[in-house]
């Protein structure tokens, strides 16, 4: 069976590039599939058929559906190869973060909740106490990861979750490279300020 | 010299050792390393995948307070946040708007001046000025580091001016040549090693480690030298799970670029704590008679 091509709509295809490249700060338009940076990925294995040029065509073309929701987007390893190999210099890695951004904002599933997760903890962690504890931030994001697979009644997923990260945890303890003691930045509201006033207005 | 110093999280937590490492080895050549005060978390990789805005404000704070401090230079030893920092220096100079609007709430405001170095930055300055050839007491003969330098150090997701070769940097070969130690030449060295996806994608991630190790072992590394606490985690870490798996019967020490310096100084592995490594760090080292 053949594919047809996918049809070219300017009315829907006009505002998503248009956004992703405000938001990201990438001429996405410049690129000429040359596919330098599909040679490059370091995730390639993972993503199979989404390269970083098929991405942008697909944002390009309009494809929102496929463009917000696929391999590439959520396993990016932020390795920046491919924009540093771009003769077009065009940063794949700041168009899907910009994505996962788009994507939240639309209430979408992730692809990968935990990726997903991680960040959001991560961050969370980082201004709450203006300096990231190793030990609660963990605790937070497989807090997170239990309860979706509770939700779905995956209990094998949770019992293979835990144990792995016990097994890295005590050996992660056994050579005094866990940290139990607590660290914060006085003037970490100067950061939640910034945060809180900007929030409405930033991208 | 007093320079200002950013340790940065996890230097304060799994990886202080090299926190510990990076203080010993800079007195040694007469370089005091100052923490700057009160500074905040840079945010990482991770701020940019949820906010744009906080991902600058994070560590403009730090150059704020680093400049405030009244330092004309500031070391970042860990590759994400000497990253995070050098490209948000320079996304304030394009952009000053942005600058003044995160400058209205910071209590020391960012001028934008202060030099921003890598770890490597300031070990090269004293291989340039012989200070650090000169304190080697031991060299380090019958080491075969494969160097590597992972994603941080010489690619930016912004234009700044790289200090080194982005392919093929040279700045750890060049310090270890110093110390008597012959680094190989290899495919992986500037290949991503997952950093935080060894939690969240571990598939991806122990790919990724994978063919580090696979090459580094085809070309007769005996260890491996990083400048990253999250290469050195995961490579050091999540070494005997990929070996199992592939059937590599090998496992490399995986030292921090500060550890190969204070051995060459004659300090010891219990002072370096080099004994916090999940991959033994000492039998090699034994074997050589460097210790
Ligand atoms: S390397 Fe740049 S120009 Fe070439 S296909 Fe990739 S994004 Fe497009
Ligand atoms: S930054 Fe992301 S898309 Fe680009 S090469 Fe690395 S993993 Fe692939």
């Amino acid at each position: 069976m053949t594919e047809s091509a996918r049809e070219f709509d300017p009315e829907t295809a006009h505002p998503m590039v248009k956004e992703v490249m405000e938001r990201s700060q990438q001429n996405l338009l410049a690129c000429y599939q040359c596919r330098r940076c599909a040679a490059g990925c370091p995730v390639g294995e993972e993503t199979g058929y989404i390269t970083p040029d098929r991405l942008i065509r697909m944002i390009i073309l309009g494809d929102r559906e496929n463009a917000l929701n696929n391999q590439l987007v959520w396993r990016c390893v932020s390795c920046y190869t491919c924009g540093t190999r771009c003769p077009n210099d065009i940063q794949t890695a700041r168009i899907t973060d910009t994505i996962k951004k788009i994507a939240k904002e639309a209430h979408l599933d992730p692809l990968k909740p935990k990726v997903a997760h991680f960040h959001d903890t991560f961050v969370n962690s980082g201004i709450r106490w203006g300096r990231l504890n190793e030990m609660e931030f963990m605790s937070f994001f497989e807090l997170k990861n239990t309860l979706k697979d509770l939700k779905r009644m995956k209990f094998k997923a949770i019992y293979d979750e835990l144990m792995s990260k016990t097994k890295l945890g005590l050996r992660m303890a056994r050579r005094k490279r866990m940290h139990m003691g607590f660290q914060s930045a006085k003037g970490r509201g100067e950061i939640k300020r910034l945060y809180k006033k900007t929030k409405k207005k930033t991208v | 010299m007093d320079i200002g110093y950013y340790p940065g999280c996890t230097l304060h937590a799994s990886s202080s050792l090299y926190d510990v490492q990076s203080r010993r080895i800079f007195n040694e050549v007469g370089i005091n390393l100052k923490e700057i005060e009160d500074w905040n978390c840079c945010g990482a990789t991770s701020a940019g995948k949820v906010d744009d805005f906080l991902a600058v404000a994070m560590p403009a704070r730090n150059i704020g307070i680093a400049e405030a401090d009244g330092f004309s230079e500031i070391v970042i030893p860990c590759s994400a946040c000497y990253s995070r920092t050098l490209v948000v220096q320079k996304r304030l100079e394009d952009d000053p708007l942005l600058k003044n609007q995160i400058n209205t709430e910071l209590a020391k405001k960012i001028q934008g001046t202060i030099k921003v170095s890598s770890i490597l930055e300031v070990l090269l300055t004293t291989v340039a000025s012989g200070e650090l050839a000169e304190k080697v007491s031991q060299k380090l003969k019958g080491l075969k580091p494969a160097c590597y330098y992972g994603c941080m150090q010489t690619r930016f997701p912004y234009k700044v001016p790289v200090p080194d070769d982005v392919e093929n940097p040279q700045g750890m070969e060049t310090v270890l040549k110093v110390l008597g130690a012959q680094s190989l030449d290899w495919n992986y060295k500037t290949d991503c090693c997952g950093a935080s996806a060894a939690v969240n994608d571990e598939e991806a991630a122990l790919n990724l480690m994978t063919r580090i190790m696979k090459d580094a072992v085809a070309r007769g590394a005996n260890c491996f030298v990083v400048t990253c606490p999250m290469c050195q985690l995961n490579m050091d870490s999540y070494q005997d799970k990929i070996c199992q798996k592939h059937e590599i019967k090998e496992r490399l020490p995986v030292y921090f670029i500060t550890e190969m310096v204070g051995l060459a100084m004659g300090v010891s592995v219990e002072e370096l704590q080099i004994d916090r490594h999940f991959v033994d760090g000492s039998e090699l080292l034994k074997e050589l008679n460097i210790i």
